[in-house]
C-alpha cells in the first residue's frame, strides 16, 4: 500500500513542479505532513491524499475548484516554496472548522530555509546556505536555462 | 564579560567612580570607550539591553529566530526586553507602538535597543558627507551650516573607515568635491559589484536627468560599505564578536575564523549570520578589558546634576535580571565625565526626561530622516537578485549641485535583494501566483523562475532638512514597564523634501526607462507604507533609519544644545555623542559620520581628562 508520505509526495511533485527527489530532499515532507495534520480536522488529511491518489482521473485543476480541497492545496503549494501556513480563508473555517496551528506562520527555521522559492529564483534563502565571496558578481545558475 | 561583571553591580557596589560613565554601547558609545580606555582611563558603560550578541552562539540564537519569524522585518532577528522597548516597522501602521506618533506624518524609522545598538540590523552603507552638505545654508541658502567643515572631519572619517572596516576604493568615491587626504585608501578593497549592477551600469551610465534647469549624468557606482573584504595592506578585517563568560571560550573577544571576508549571506537587514558587517559589538570588544567595565540590562534613566555647579555628578540606571520582567534595582554611576550615546532620540529622551538642556529651546527638535521612495520593477533579462550584500551599488549624481536651491538632493539606492523590502517578495510573488494566477506545477515552477530572477529594486533616498516642528518630546502620561517616558514624536515632510521625492520618482522612472526595466511600482499592492499628498500625486515613503537632530550642534549656545566637541554648553562634563548632533544630513547615511564626531570627541576627552 502506498504510504501518507508517498501519497503527499506525488500529489507534491504535480503542484509544484519539482521532482520526487528534490521534494525529498528538502527534508521537509514529514514535517509539511505533520503541518497539515496539526491543521486539519481529525481524519481529514487521509481524505485528503484519497481524494488526490485519484489522480490523473481527478484532475488538478478540479482540485483547485473544490471549495474544500482548493485552500488546502494551495496552501500546500505555499508550503513547499516559502515553508509557510497561511491561515484558511473564514469562509472554510465557517464550515470546517478552525485549529489553533491554522496561523500565518513560519513551519521552522528549516522550513524557511528549505523553501523552493529560493531555488527557483536561482538564488539561496536570505541569511543561510551563503554562497561565498564574489558569488553574486557572476550571472544566476538559471539565468543560463 | 559583561555578565560576569554585572553581577557585581546587582550587588550594590555602586560608588566606584569611572573617569568616563558612557551610556549606551552601540557605535557611538563602543568607539569612545574604546579610545578612552585604551588611553588609560576607566570607563563603564552602561547598556540598556541584554548583551546576547556578545558570545557568538547567543548571537546564533538571534539568526535562528530570523529564520522562524513570521514577518522579516529589520527588528526580526532582534526583539527587545520588556522593560526596554524599542520601535518596529510594523507598528507605523498601527500607530500603538513604542513611539507615540502625535503627526501629522507617521515617523518611519526604527533603531534597536540592544549591547550593540542599531548597527546590528543597519545595513553598512558608509559614505562620506560632501563637503557641500557641511555649508548648505551659505552655499545654497537652505537648512543649517555646520560649525564644522569638511577638511575638520576627514581625518576623523579616515579612522571611523578603519574602526569600522569599510570597503572601498578611493577612484570610485572623488567626485562631487569629494577630496580625501593624499596617499589615503580605505583599509579593505571594495565590494565587487554585483551582476545586475553591472547589466544597469552598461545600460545607464551617462545618461542624463534633468533636475530644475541642472542636466547631471549618472553613473552607477560602488558605495563604501562596513563589510569585511579583501583587505588593503596589512589591514586586518575584524570578524566575528565571541565574548565568553570568564572560564568559557579562548579568553579573545573575537572568533579567528569566521566573519572576516562577505560571504554573500543576503541578509544584512536583519542580521549577518556571520558577522561580516560591522557591529559595534567588535569596537567594544577591542576596548582595552582592564579598564572597561560594561553593564548590560541598565536602563539610564536620569541625569543628577550637582545643584551648585550645574555640573553632571551621577547617572541614574534601573538594573534588571530578567529581559522579560520589569523587576529592577535603581543605582547610581559616577564619573568624572559623563557620555550619552544611546542614539539620537534616547539621548533627547534621557536629557528631557532629566529637565535638562531646555536653554536654547533646541533639545528634541530639527529631528530628521532620509524619506525614501521605492521604485521597483522587471528587467528583461535575468539579472540575479535576492543574492549577495542587499545591496552594492547606488547612483551617486543626485547628491549634490545647484539644484539644492530649490529641492532637496537625492541618492539611488540599487538593490541586489529582489523586491523583498518593497512587496514582500519571493514569499509575495509565490503568494500571488498561486492564488491570483492560479498556477501550480511546472508552469508556477516556470513563472517564478522567469520573474524571480528578474526582480529590480530602486530605493531613492531624500534628504530632509531640519525644522524645529519636527520633534521628539515626552508627556508625562506615555510611559514604558520601567516608567521611563515613550518618545513622542511630531513628524511633517516640507516642501523643499517633497519636491525631492517627487523628483525621485521621476528620476527611477526614467532610469528603468532607459534599461529597458518595466515598472511594477505599486504602493497599494506592496507591504503598506505611510503616505503623503504632494501636487496631485501620493508618495509613499520608508524611514531610512536615519535619526538626526535632536541635539543640534553650534556655535551659538543659545542656537544649539552641544558645541563642536559635542559638549553640552549647558552642563559642561556632559557630552552628547551621536547623529543627534548633526545639525544637516546631506544624503549620506548617519552613521560613518557620528563615528568620526565620536572619535573626534574621545581625542578631546582622552586630552581633556589627562590634564
Ligand atoms: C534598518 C536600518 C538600516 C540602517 N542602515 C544604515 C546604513 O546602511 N548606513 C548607516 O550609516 N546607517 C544605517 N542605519 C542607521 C544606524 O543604525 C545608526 O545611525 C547607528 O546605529 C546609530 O548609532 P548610535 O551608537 O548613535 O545608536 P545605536 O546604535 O542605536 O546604539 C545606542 C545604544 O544605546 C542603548 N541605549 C538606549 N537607551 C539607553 C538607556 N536609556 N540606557 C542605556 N543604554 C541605552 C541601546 O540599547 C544601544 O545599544 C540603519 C538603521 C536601520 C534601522
Ligand atoms: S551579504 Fe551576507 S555575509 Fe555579506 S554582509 Fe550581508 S549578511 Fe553578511
Amino acid at each position: 500500500m502506498t504510504s501518507r508520505r508517498d501519497l503527499f509526495i506525488d500529489l507534491s511533485v504535480e503542484l509544484t513542479g519539482y521532482s520526487r527527489v528534490q521534494l525529498l530532499g528538502t527534508g521537509m515532507s514529514e514535517r509539511y505532513l505533520q503541518a497539515l495534520d496539526e491543521v486539519l480536522p481529525d481524519g481529514m488529511v487521509d481524505e485528503f491524499l484519497a481524494t488526490s491518489a485519484a489522480l490523473p482521473t481527478m484532475t488538478i485543476d478540479a482540485i483547485l475548484r473544490s471549495e474544500t480541497w482548493g485552500p488546502v492545496t494551495r496552501n500546500i503549494m505555499i508550503l513547499w516554496y516559502c515553508g509557510r501556513w497561511t491561515a484558511l480563508p473564514d469562509s472554510w473555517r465557517a464550515v470546517h472548522g478552525t485549529r489553533p496551528a491554522d496561523s500565518n506562520h513560519v513551519i521552522s527555521a528549516d522550513s524557511y530555509q528549505a523553501g523552493l522559492q529560493w531555488v527557483a529564483a536561482g538564488a539561496h534563502p536570505a541569511g543561510a546556505r551563503q554562497q561565498g565571496f564574489g558569488a553574486w558578481t557572476v550571472a544566476p545558475e538559471e539565468a543560463a536555462s | 564579560m559583561s555578565e560576569h561583571r554585572s553581577d557585581e553591580r546587582a550587588n550594590g557596589i555602586d560608588d566606584a567612580q569611572h573617569d568616563v560613565v558612557v551610556v549606551g554601547a552601540g557605535i557611538a558609545g563602543s568607539l569612545v570607550a574604546k579610545r578612552l580606555t585604551q588611553a588609560g582611563f576607566s570607563v563603564l558603560v552602561l547598556e540598556a539591553g541584554p548583551a546576547t550578541a556578545a558570545a557568538f552562539d547567543d548571537y546564533s540564537n538571534h539568526v535562528q529566530a530570523f529564520y522562524a519569524a513570521t514577518s522579516k522585518g529589520p527588528e526580526s532577528a532582534w526583539p527587545p526586553a520588556a522593560g526596554v522597548p524599542q520601535p518596529d516597522t510594523a507598528d507605523i501602521r498601527t500607530g500603538d507602538g513604542y513611539f507615540v506618533q502625535a503627526g501629522p506624518l507617521p515617523y518611519g524609522s526604527t533603531y534597536t535597543r540592544l549591547q550593540g545598538g542599531s548597527t546590528l540590523h543597519w545595513l553598512g552603507v558608509s559614505l562620506r558627507m560632501l563637503p557641500e552638505d557641511f555649508q548648505l545654508q551659505s552655499s545654497y541658502g537652505v537648512g543649517r551650516d555646520w560649525p564644522l567643515d569638511y577638511w575638520a572631519l576627514e581625518p576623523f572619517y579616515g579612522e571611523a573607515e578603519h574602526e569600522i572596516g569599510v570597503a572601498a576604493d578611493v577612484v570610485d568615491q572623488t567626485h562631487l568635491g569629494l577630496e580625501f587626504a593624499p596617499g589615503y585608501d580605505y583599509p579593505m578593497h571594495r565590494i565587487p559589484p554585483s551582476y545586475s549592477d553591472r547589466l544597469l551600469a552598461a545600460a545607464v551610465d551617462g545618461m542624463t536627468v534633468n533636475l530644475g534647469e541642472d542636466q547631471l549624468a549618472l553613473k552607477v557606482r560602488n558605495y563604501p560599505a562596513a563589510r569585511n573584504s579583501m583587505p588593503r595592506g596589512d589591514y586586518r578585517p575584524v570578524g566575528a564578536v565571541d565574548q565568553r563568560r570568564a572560564g568559557q571560550g579562548d579568553g579573545h573577544g573575537l572568533a579567528r575564523d569566521l566573519g572576516q571576508r562577505c560571504a554573500g549571506n543576503t541578509a544584512c537587514t536583519p542580521i549577518c549570520p556571520i558577522q561580516a558587517k560591522y557591529n559595534a559589538g567588535k569596537t567594544l570588544a577591542q576596548a582595552d578589558g582592564r579598564t572597561l567595565q560594561v553593564v548590560a540590562q541598565a536602563v539610564a534613566s536620569k541625569i543628577q546634576l550637582d545643584p551648585v555647579t550645574g555640573e553632571v555628578r551621577g547617572i541614574e540606571y534601573q538594573r534588571y535580571d530578567d529581559p522579560a520582567s520589569a523587576r529592577h534595582t535603581v543605582h547610581v554611576a559616577r564619573g568624572r565625565v559623563y557620555v550619552l550615546a544611546a542614539h539620537a532620540i534616547e539621548n533627547a529622551k534621557l536629557m528631557l526626561a532629566s529637565g535638562l538642556g531646555s536653554a536654547s529651546g533646541m533639545l528634541g527638535r530639527n529631528l530628521m530622516d532620509h524619506p525614501s521612495i521605492y521604485g521597483w520593477g522587471l528587467a528583461s533579462h535575468p539579472v540575479g537578485p535576492y543574492r549577495g550584500p542587499l545591496s552594492t551599488s547606488g547612483i551617486d549624481d543626485l547628491r549634490g549641485g545647484p539644484f539644492r536651491a530649490r529641492h532637496a538632493a537625492l541618492r539611488v539606492d540599487v538593490g541586489n535583494d529582489g523586491w523583498r523590502a518593497p512587496t514582500g517578495a519571493p514569499d509575495s510573488t509565490v503568494t500571488d501566483a498561486v492564488a491570483n494566477r492560479g498556477l501550480f506545477g511546472t508552469a508556477l515552477r516556470e513563472h517564478l523562475r522567469s520573474t524571480l530572477s528578474r526582480h529590480v529594486r530602486f530605493s531613492l533616498n531624500v534628504e530632509q532638512l531640519p525644522s524645529r516642528s519636527n520633534r521628539v518630546s515626552i508627556d508625562p502620561r506615555y510611559v514604558d514597564l520601567l516608567g521611563n517616558p515613550r518618545p513622542v514624536i511630531n513628524y511633517d515632510i516640507d516642501e523643499y523634501t517633497l519636491a525631492g521625492m517627487a523628483a525621485a520618482k521621476r528620476v527611477y522612472q526614467e532610469v528603468f526607462r532607459r534599461a529597458g526595466i518595466k515598472d511594477c511600482t505599486d504602493p497599494e499592492q506592496g507591504v503598506w507604507f505611510p503616505s503623503v499628498a504632494y501636487q496631485g500625486d501620493t508618495l509613499h515613503y520608508h524611514g531610512m533609519g536615519h535619526f538626526a537632530g535632536t541635539h543640534v550642534m553650534g556655535n551659538d549656545p543659545a542656537q544649539s544644545v552641544v558645541d563642536t566637541d559635542q559638549r553640552c554648553w549647558e552642563h559642561r562634563n556632559l557630552f552628547l555623542v551621536g547623529s543627534g548632533s548633526f545639525p544637516t544630513m546631506g544624503t549620506s547615511n548617519p552613521t560613518l559620520t557620528l563615528a568620526a564626531l565620536a572619535l573626534r570627541t574621545a581625542r578631546h576627552l582622552a586630552k581633556e581628562l589627562s590634564t
